[in-house]
């Protein structure tokens, strides 16, 4: 019995001792309660006998928010000051939304409901989604402003630089730059902030107003900072503001990424192609879930994105995505860009207007004149000026702003190629898919490609087949002359697919017949017209035999 | 009028009141029992025979099974382990929600904002595993002291079934989360119970008659792991398994009592020595008592003039024993939950399959079975062991070594014998299977009916078998056969467990570590 008398004992002692290590870890040790003790040690004596150790959240039910954050991060605590400055405890910056009304996940993602650093921040096993890096705040955006408007990269760039030409940020500040133009060191001239003009709008008689002033106003500033801003520059500059939500950075990286072709292969919320992976919520991978073995440095989804814009294979062994050969600036844009592509199934009230116009009226996020539709969708394998692209390990992509190529193919060639695409090949049918381009849009980019090449197409009129040459002969200066290229069967290799039903449906003999002739000048596409030092010249005759046969393609 | 008149009497039942009232206290406590004060071994004895919890104790207990070396205390450990998780699983329910929008917010609260929360859903699993563990250690225990035969036969019975209830309340218990693990283990779990399938499919009657897909139904209430199944899972775990818990585990104590307490070798008064000198001799205090119940009592008439001197009063002796497995108990699993938090990985997605999905671990030796055969695994074998298990006492009619370690025909010798051969068997049949594969690796088009019956896990159990016979025929003895066959299988258990817990990889692959899985 004694024993048993003393095991009792000895167990009951460890238990208590366990549970008061318990009770300790529970009600001092933990991570808020310290930082909670700090923050009250820094306030001002009234202040920090008023401040309450507990629990602080953001609830918002209809978002399905329960955010802890503020049990550490107390300054950003509805009805709390904060420390200015301290990178714990400041006061939430103001960006246009409260966070005690949308909570904070929303926006940085992590995990609300944790109550300690490494849960709430994502940084443990087991929470698909950590938070969003600093450099790359303002993807969160992405999780409600889906179809933030963008405008073509171009006019953006230059809209900024007409911003700056005109010394406007003299008076006015846009996220975070100018408006430093002050006499004396306080209470200087200042103009309002545009940073969020995009959102708030704007004056459309703002130049006139401006220019009213400048004459009645005796203040020297805008005498010397404002002048007269002709017709197209005002137009720029209202472009970009119209673009100035508040996002700095996001919005340049959504209109690079519109200007590389992206949307040729990926769609987003159901618009671009199909022949890669939908990106509509890639922001929001699992890091855990992705394969790191080709990305060096930490495990993290921008990380991934980055290694892979550079090297696709590398990261995606047999990946059909090229190597774009991007700067270090536009990968890191591009990445930005994808880490904003959030999408989360927000209730339909907590849309912005912007993606009600998109998804219930159809209205395109970017711009659609033929520039900017060319950029998005056709530019990665077409060429940013329509001069084809090679990838390394992939056919060669046509030259289709070449003006050899617009010179011979008709208009209506063009846009059933657009919108039947190759079936096939890489060429998607961009009037049959889901997410391709409607009918206007294909006249837009056709009208683009006429000047990118400046030429204008022939007619279409005439009969469609007329040649009537020798196939057999056909045959044999095919396999001499172009199968090098178009393959035995027509079937495409390092040259286009002449076997291809859709191609040999639109194309007529004479597009064929002086394509052969001609060439595309700048391409490995020769002229057979003309002699070259290793072959003869080809007749009319000749040429008309290898289109006969080409035209046996079809039924194979 | 009158009440004036009356005051004098009135008076003196108000003061009568009055001293009542002040005597209440006292009394109150003296009528907790029925036997007075247990300040004596023999009021002692009668409290614990007059309380309703303590009766079922016996007033007295044999010095015998005091000894630490008898049980273990394992089955008071069980116990001890399901007490705590009835206390800490009641608190969790204050919190928990069984619904799928609502669960695993419901767990990360608990885990981040309910005060001590964590803490307590840390507690009530590891008390949960502690169960399962100690309850097939006790299992273990009783096999090996023979301490199932006659008359204790069918409690043997009824621990199986508490067996079954406690891997029950476990596995519904895993769900709750809703987490991966949980959603995935459980779609494992339902998986195993759809295994008939194999041999309905293979038989090419399924259409007709599919018991499978009707014991999945059943546990998931649907075709998937979803709300039905979640707020099944819920009922089961928290009211119909621990009912049914507490009813057998009351047969069970019942029944020890009946069967005449814990089982004791033959010689077990000669081999303790002498009494106590201090020990109350109950029987010669008052001997001027008559038997009323000698009819009923099994036996031919109770012993007269011999006094159970080996025994000892249960207050305080047995108890101290009890109460300190059970704050061992409690200890371990305090410790634990203070050092390791239970798991929970990601909200369940049905969209995107854990891989691997593992079952808890103790379904994890019939995973590894189930990845030879479904059918076999998750039916076949079991039931041959469940029934093999059932039939035991039944079959096994000797008294040699009843209430020894390893007692009966061959004992240590034998058991150790059949550990090497079941050890050496499923280890290599299992290294075998994994370094060559099996019938379908060589002849991919092979009928599944054949792989059905012939299979890595039929091929151990026909091992075991055949052992086990050789067993019976060497000692010419049932229990000695017994002994070869519970520690082979019992070896198999550990091994296949071991195998599926840590070496089973992706896509059921094998891997020396769980750091050498790809994609890591």
């Amino acid at each position: 019995m004694k024993a048993n008398k003393y095991l009792l004992l000895w167990s009951s002692a460890a238990t208590l001792v366990v549970l008061a290590l318990a009770a300790f870890d529970e009600n001092v040790t933990q991570e808020w309660r310290v930082l909670q003790r700090e923050y009250r040690s820094r306030l001002e004596p009234p202040a920090a006998g008023e401040f309450a150790m507990q629990l602080r959240q953001v609830v918002v039910p209809s978002l399905g928010v329960v955010d802890r954050c503020p049990s550490c991060h107390v300054g950003m605590a509805p009805g709390e000051k904060g420390l200015p400055g301290d990178p714990v405890f400041s006061a939430h910056p103001d960006v246009g939304h409260d966070p005690a009304n949308m909570g904070c996940v929303a926006c940085h993602s992590g995990q609300g409901r944790a109550t300690e650093k490494a849960d709430a921040h994502g940084d443990v096993a087991f929470w698909p989604e950590p938070m969003i890096e600093p450099a790359y705040a303002y993807a969160g955006c992405g999780t409600c402003h889906t179809h933030l408007g963008v405008p073509n990269l171009e006019a953006f760039r230059r809209g900024i630089e007409r911003l700056e030409r005109y010394d406007c940020l003299a008076c006015h500040r846009v996220d975070g730059r100018g408006g430093t133009l002050r006499p004396g060191a306080q209470g200087g001239f200042e103009g309002p902030d545009l940073s969020h003009v995009g959102v708030t709008g704007f004056r459309t008689d703002w130049y006139d107003t401006h220019l009213e002033q400048c004459g009645k106003v005796a203040e020297p500033a805008w005498c010397t900072a404002f002048g007269p801003i002709p017709e197209p520059d005002r137009a720029a500059i209202e472009a970009y503001l119209a673009s100035c939500v508040g996002a700095p950075g996001l919005i340049e990286a959504k209109a690079l990424f519109h200007s590389s072709g992206c949307r040729g292969c990926h769609a987003i919320d159901g618009v671009g192609g199909d022949d890669g992976p939908d990106l509509t919520r890639f922001g929001q991978k699992d890091p855990a879930l992705l394969d790191f073995s080709g990305v060096p440095g930490e495990h993290t989804l921008p990380n991934w994105i980055s290694a892979h814009f550079e090297n696709p294979q590398r990261v995606v062994p047999g990946s059909q995505m090229p190597a774009l050969g991007l700067s270090a600036s536009d990968v890191e844009r591009l990445t930005y860009y994808l880490m904003s592509l959030r999408g989360a199934g927000v209730p339909g009230r907590f849309w912005p207007q912007d993606r009600v116009r998109a998804e219930w009226l159809g209205e395109r996020e970017f711009a659609t004149d033929g520039a900017t539709l060319y950029e998005a969708f056709c530019s990665a394998c077409h060429g940013p000026g329509g001069e084809g692209m090679r990838y390394p390990g992939m056919a060669a992509f046509p030259a289709i702003g070449n003006p050899d190529f617009l010179a011979v193919a008709s208009d209506r060639f063009i846009r059933v190629t657009i919108e039947k695409g190759r079936p096939g090949r890489r060429m998607p049918a961009w009037g049959e898919l889901s997410g391709g381009l409607r009918p206007e849009e294909i006249d837009a980019v056709l009208a683009h490609l006429r000047k990118l090449g400046g030429v204008e197409g022939p007619s279409d009129h005439g009969p469609r087949r007329w040649v009537a040459g020798s196939a057999a002969r056909g045959r044999r200066l095919y396999e001499r002359y172009c199968a090098g290229c178009h393959g035995r069967e027509g079937e495409g290799k390092e040259g286009p697919a002449l076997a291809n039903p859709r191609f040999q449906a639109s194309a007529t003999d004479t597009y064929l017949v002086e394509t052969v002739q001609r060439g595309r000048r700048g391409t490995s596409m020769e002229g057979f017209a003309q002699a070259s030092p290793v072959r003869p010249a080809l007749d009319e005759a000749d040429i008309e035999s290898i289109i006969t046969f080409v035209r046996t393609l079809e039924s194979r | 009028m009158s009440g004036r008149s009356e005051a004098p009497a009135a008076v003196s039942a108000v003061r009568r009141l009055g001293r009542n009232v002040l005597a209440t206290p006292g009394r109150l406590w003296a009528s907790f029992s029925r036997a007075g004060r247990p300040a004596t071994d023999r009021s002692r004895s009668k409290f614990v025979f007059g309380n309703v919890f303590l009766h079922l104790h016996p007033a007295r207990v044999h010095r015998w099974s005091l000894r630490w070396t008898t049980t273990w205390g394992l089955g008071i450990a069980a116990l001890s382990a399901f007490l705590i998780t009835l206390i800490t699983g009641v608190l969790l329910m204050f919190y928990y929600k069984p619904y799928p929008s609502a669960a695993y917010n419901t767990i990360k609260d608990i885990h981040f904002v309910v005060p001590t929360g964590r803490f307590i859903r840390n507690i009530h699993r590891w008390a949960a595993n502690v169960m399962v563990v100690t309850v097939l250690l006790h299992m273990a225990r009783t096999f090996f002291t023979a301490a199932y035969r006659k008359p204790r036969e069918f409690n043997w019975v009824v621990g199986m079934g508490l067996l079954a209830l406690t891997l029950g309340l476990s596995f519904t218990g895993y769900l709750l989360p809703w987490d991966q693990l949980a959603y995935w283990a459980i779609t494992i779990g339902a998986n195993i119970a759809q295994s008939p399938r194999e041999l309905t499919d293979a038989l090419g009657i399924t259409a007709y008659f599919d018991p499978g897909g009707f014991q999945k139904l059943i546990l998931l209430g649907s075709t998937d792991v979803g709300e039905e199944a979640l707020i099944r899972f819920y009922l089961f775990h928290v009211m119909l398994l621990p009912l049914g818990l507490v009813a057998l585990l009351a047969v069970h104590f019942w029944r020890i009592r009946k069967d005449g307490g814990l089982v004791r070798p033959a010689g077990a008064d000669e081999r303790l020595g002498s009494v106590d000198p201090e020990t109350y001799p109950v029987f010669t205090e008052a001997p001027d008592k008559t038997y009323h119940l000698a009819a009923v009592v099994k036996g031919r008439t109770p012993w007269v003039g011999r006094g159970p001197e080996n025994t000892l009063p249960a207050m305080p002796h047995l108890f101290y024993a009890e109460l300190a497995v059970l704050m061992l108990v409690v200890f371990l699993c305090v410790g634990l939950a203070l050092l390791v938090d239970a798991p929970l990985k990601e909200l369940a997605n049905p969209d995107l399959p854990e891989n691997p999905a593992k079952a808890p671990w103790y379904f994890l030796g019939l995973q590894e079975l189930v990845s030879h055969s479904a059918f076999m695994g998750g039916i076949g074998i079991p039931a041959v062991v469940l029934v093999g298990l059932g039939l035991i006492p039944y079959l096994d009619r000797e008294t040699h070594g009843t209430g020894e370690w390893f007692g009966g025909p061959g004992g240590l010798r034998l058991v150790a014998l059949s550990a090497a051969v079941g050890l050496g068997s499923v280890l290599g049949i299992e290294a075998f299977a994994i370094r060559f594969g099996w019938l379908r690796t060589w002849w991919p088009d092979i009928p599944q009916l054949v792989i059905t019956f012939v299979n890595p896990g039929t091929f151990l159990t026909v091992v075991y078998g055949v052992f086990s016979v050789w067993a019976v025929r060497r000692y010419d003895s049932t229990r000695a056969g017994a002994l070869a066959l519970f520690t082979c299988f019992l070896c198999g258990f550990i091994v296949l467990t071991i195998i599926g817990a840590h070496f089973r990889g992706p896509n059921w692959e094998f891997y020396w570590s769980p750091s050498h899985w790809p994609g890591h």
